[in-house]
């Protein structure tokens, strides 16, 4: 049968199905959604996506497909056409399992919420927005699942509302990605201007500067770079499935997407790709260095995936867009198990989140840690594992490139960060003694809970050789180069891997710790928040106030209104009774005599 | 009879208090009347200290804005302190926004709640923070300058042409003896 249609029917089934469980409640009296159905029909998405994957694997077919056109005016459509290519063929069963894996989790972690059918709705509405933009062929199709992203990203940090902090780390996600997508729609206007088109295949190779920084801004607003990075580690006020799902595996990495799907128009403009290289290079080291002195474990792991996207960036700046896929996918993976462990160490510890509260739990939650080892092995990059397929590639390609020499530095050094703070997560909440509250019952003997993390355990070791085995890469890594260059990943995690065992020793000596500069720069996340947001939104809201309320009512009242047309009155009334003399019997005079005159020479 | 209505009674008054939401003594903001409203710029004393009972504030505490035609009249000028800064353990009547009931409410109090402007302490002051972080920048973006002026690549030489530099291709005289070109050194 023709590859081309299986593909395209398959992967529009797979969309269908998951939109399922959120339609028909609404055409059909009788049938609920529940927990378990959404999960259910994430698995079913999952397995009939395997099958275009494996088509593409085996046959290399690639499809564009336009289908319907919904018309709203002769001029303004959305187009619903899909382009189903490597990357959204791979993405689907990669977004998928993990879904999955994320959704079953959360039939253990959120049981006792009241309203757990309406998140996982949400989530299940947020998997159709990220699907939609991964398989989109047109900017605006591509924008639709942008914007989807973000609400449903803000709903979801802001679940349980009551919380005021959780409601302010909505706002903040809201913000930052509103503040890319004014990138994201200069460039839709541009292209709109200029090329007329907003598909993929006809937009042009060679952009000028303008539109491809706005493509740049909106990857950083949505990807959490250096400059509109904040918003990440505040989302994870929100459920632990959440920060799994969104944050750290797939909403994080749409800015990427964006960047790969649309690297013909960047890789012809060596400043735009020098910037992706500089701001990812920043980006990965600020995450990192954060990261090293984070003691809650959640934030800990979200400045890990800041720092990754960072990593990712830098890929884009080498011109490899293959390459970051591949570590999106591998990335997601790990990542994901990561929070998933996190949050089974939360729940067993009936809510605590404060690494040096932790410790020993090896002995008391040995699935829960052991995938934990192997997710933080994986994203250190350990020979073989998954990330070491993408991270070590990558490194070896910076190495070996014609770049920014402080780029390299910084990436480089954010790679034995990355050892560091993993290697001291590790220690602090598996091994050492016991810092936990004795009075607790620890269980993670669930399949909820097990089996999700075996699954993506199996994803973290495997997919990396899996993907690698049968994608050819697009372009030729490079082949030949010194040991010492081959082996800079390796060398430099295990100088961050012995700083950390180093430092960890330093709990033995009795000294009290100092505050240092460079400890209160790392802890405060590089004072970046207080310093951006005490000042802009002190200033933005104290002249919107004045504007809105004293200019608006004040220009109302007084110039505009009543008061303003009294002034005009009294000067026009004031300059014009000078010109009133009142001389009423030298007019008469004047009248008379002129009228005579007239009448004279008549 | 009569004791057990005045008895059913009680106890209704009792539900009634009990809703936090409605406190015995609550008032519909429709049913103000002029007086409650804010008035012009206090001038002497004695308006001041009505205004100052009007808005359930201390005559000591109470500081209008100042009269410079913003139409402020006579609202309390209160300290520019966010709702980050009060006490999160103590019982407030509305714990959410931290506020107790009839308590005078700043003039830009939906930029002092919890989800906008935080004016409480930093751990750091401010200007170090501020100095440690264009320290950090600048440095960075120092570095990335020089990096660009100085990029790392792998060793490279200059391409080497066979025949004697293409001493024939580029149109040399094949009667005459080329100029011997050797790349190698021995």
């Amino acid at each position: 049968m023709e590859p081309a249609l299986l593909i395209n029917t398959l992967m529009i089934l797979t969309l269908l199905v998951i939109l399922t469980p959120i339609l028909l409640p609404l055409l059909s009296k009788t049938m609920k959604t529940t927990p378990t159905l959404i999960t259910h029909t994430t698995k079913t998405a999952f397995i009939i996506s395997l099958a275009p994957m494996s088509l593409f694997m085996w046959t290399n077919t690639e499809s564009i497909t336009s289908y319907w056109e919904l018309k709203f005016i002769m001029t303004f459509k959305i187009p619903l056409s899909f382009k189903f290519d490597q990357y959204s063929m791979m993405f689907f069963p990669i977004a998928l399992l993990v879904t999955w894996s994320i959704l079953q989790f959360a039939t253990w972690y959120m049981h006792l919420e009241p309203h757990i059918t309406k998140f996982f709705s949400y989530l299940s509405m947020f998997l159709i927005a990220m699907l939609t933009l991964t398989a989109a062929n047109n900017m605006f199709l591509l924008f639709i699942g942008w914007e989807g992203v973000g609400i449903m990203s803000f709903m979801l940090i802001g679940w349980w509302y009551g919380r005021a902090d959780a409601n302010t780390a909505a706002l903040q996600a809201v913000l930052y990605n509103r503040i890319g997508d004014i990138g994201l729609i200069l460039t839709m206007a541009w292209l709109a201007l200029t090329s007329n088109t907003w598909e993929m295949q006809t937009c042009p190779t060679h952009m000028q500067t303008l539109p491809l920084l706005g493509l740049i801004l909106a990857a950083t607003g949505k990807s959490a770079q250096f400059g509109l990075h904040p918003w990440l580690p505040a989302a994870m006020e929100g459920p632990t499935p959440v920060s799994a799902l969104l944050h750290s595996s797939t909403m994080v990495v749409a800015g990427i997407f964006l960047l790969i799907r649309t690297h013909y128009m960047l890789e012809t403009n060596q400043l735009a790709l020098t910037l992706c290289l500089c701001l990812g290079a920043l980006s990965t080291l600020f995450a990192a260095t954060c990261a090293l002195t984070q003691n809650d474990i959640k934030k800990i792991i979200a400045f890990s995936t800041s720092s990754q996207l960072g990593l990712m960036m830098v890929t884009i700046g080498l011109n490899l867009p293959q390459l970051a896929f591949l570590h999106i996918s591998t990335h997601a993976f790990f990542k994901a198990m990561l929070f998933l462990c996190s949050g089974s160490i939360i729940h067993n510890l009936n809510g605590e989140q404060d690494i040096r509260k932790m410790g020993n739990l090896q002995k008391m939650l040995p699935t829960t840690t052991s995938c934990f080892t192997i997710g933080n092995l994986a994203l250190m990059g350990t020979p073989f594992l998954a990330g070491f397929y993408s991270k070590d590639v990558i490194i070896e390609n910076l190495n070996t490139s014609y770049l920014n020499t402080w780029a390299l530095l910084l990436t480089l050094l954010a790679t034995a960060f990355t050892a560091t703070y993993s290697m001291r997560m590790t220690l602090m909440v598996q091994t050492g003694q016991t810092r936990t509250n004795p009075a607790i019952m620890m269980d993670e003997n669930n399949p909820s809970i097990t089996q999700p993390l075996t699954r993506l355990t199996l994803g973290s070791i495997m997919a990396g050789l899996l993907i690698t085995s049968y994608i050819t890469p697009t372009s030729i890594s490079p082949m030949t180069m010194p040991t010492l260059t081959k082996t800079a990943a390796m060398t430099t995690t295990m100088m961050g891997l012995i700083l950390a065992l180093e430092l960890s020793t330093l709990t033995h000596n009795f000294y009290h710790p100092k505050q240092t500069p460079y400890m209160n720069f790392s802890s405060s996340l590089g004072y970046f928040n207080p310093l951006t947001h005490r000042l802009n939104i002190t200033k933005l809201l104290n002249n919107s106030q004045k504007i809105a309320t004293h200019l608006v009512d004040l220009s109302w009242y007084k110039k505009m209104g009543p008061e303003g047309l009294t002034d005009f009155q009294l000067k026009l009334t004031k300059t014009s009774t000078i010109l009133h003399t009142g001389l009423i019997k030298t007019y008469l005079t004047s009248f008379a005599l002129s009228t005579l005159i007239i009448l004279s020479t008549q | 009879m009569m004791a057990t209505a005045g008895l059913r009674r009680a106890l209704w008054q009792r539900v009634a208090a009990r809703l936090w939401a409605a406190p015995p003594g609550a008032r519909a903001a429709s049913g103000m009347s002029k007086d409650m409203l804010p008035g012009p710029y206090p001038r002497t004393p004695e308006e001041r200290a009505a205004a100052a009972k009007k808005y359930n504030m201390r005559v000591e505490d109470y500081q209008p804005y100042p009269d410079d035609g913003f139409g402020y009249g006579d609202y309390p000028m209160l300290p520019n302190k966010s709702h980050h800064e009060r006490d999160p353990w103590y019982q407030w009547d509305q714990q959410d926004l931290r506020h107790n009931w009839g308590e005078p409410m700043h003039w830009d109090f939906d930029m002092y709640i919890r989800n906008r402007v935080d004016t409480s302490p930093t751990p750091v002051p401010w200007h170090i923070m501020r100095k440690h972080f264009l320290i950090f920048l600048g440095t960075m973006l120092v570095m990335f300058a020089v990096g660009e002026i100085y990029p790392s690549y792998r060793p490279v030489g200059p391409k080497q042409y066979p025949f004697n530099d293409l001493y024939l291709e580029r149109g040399g005289d094949p009667n005459k003896d080329p100029p011997v070109v050797i790349h190698y050194e021995l």
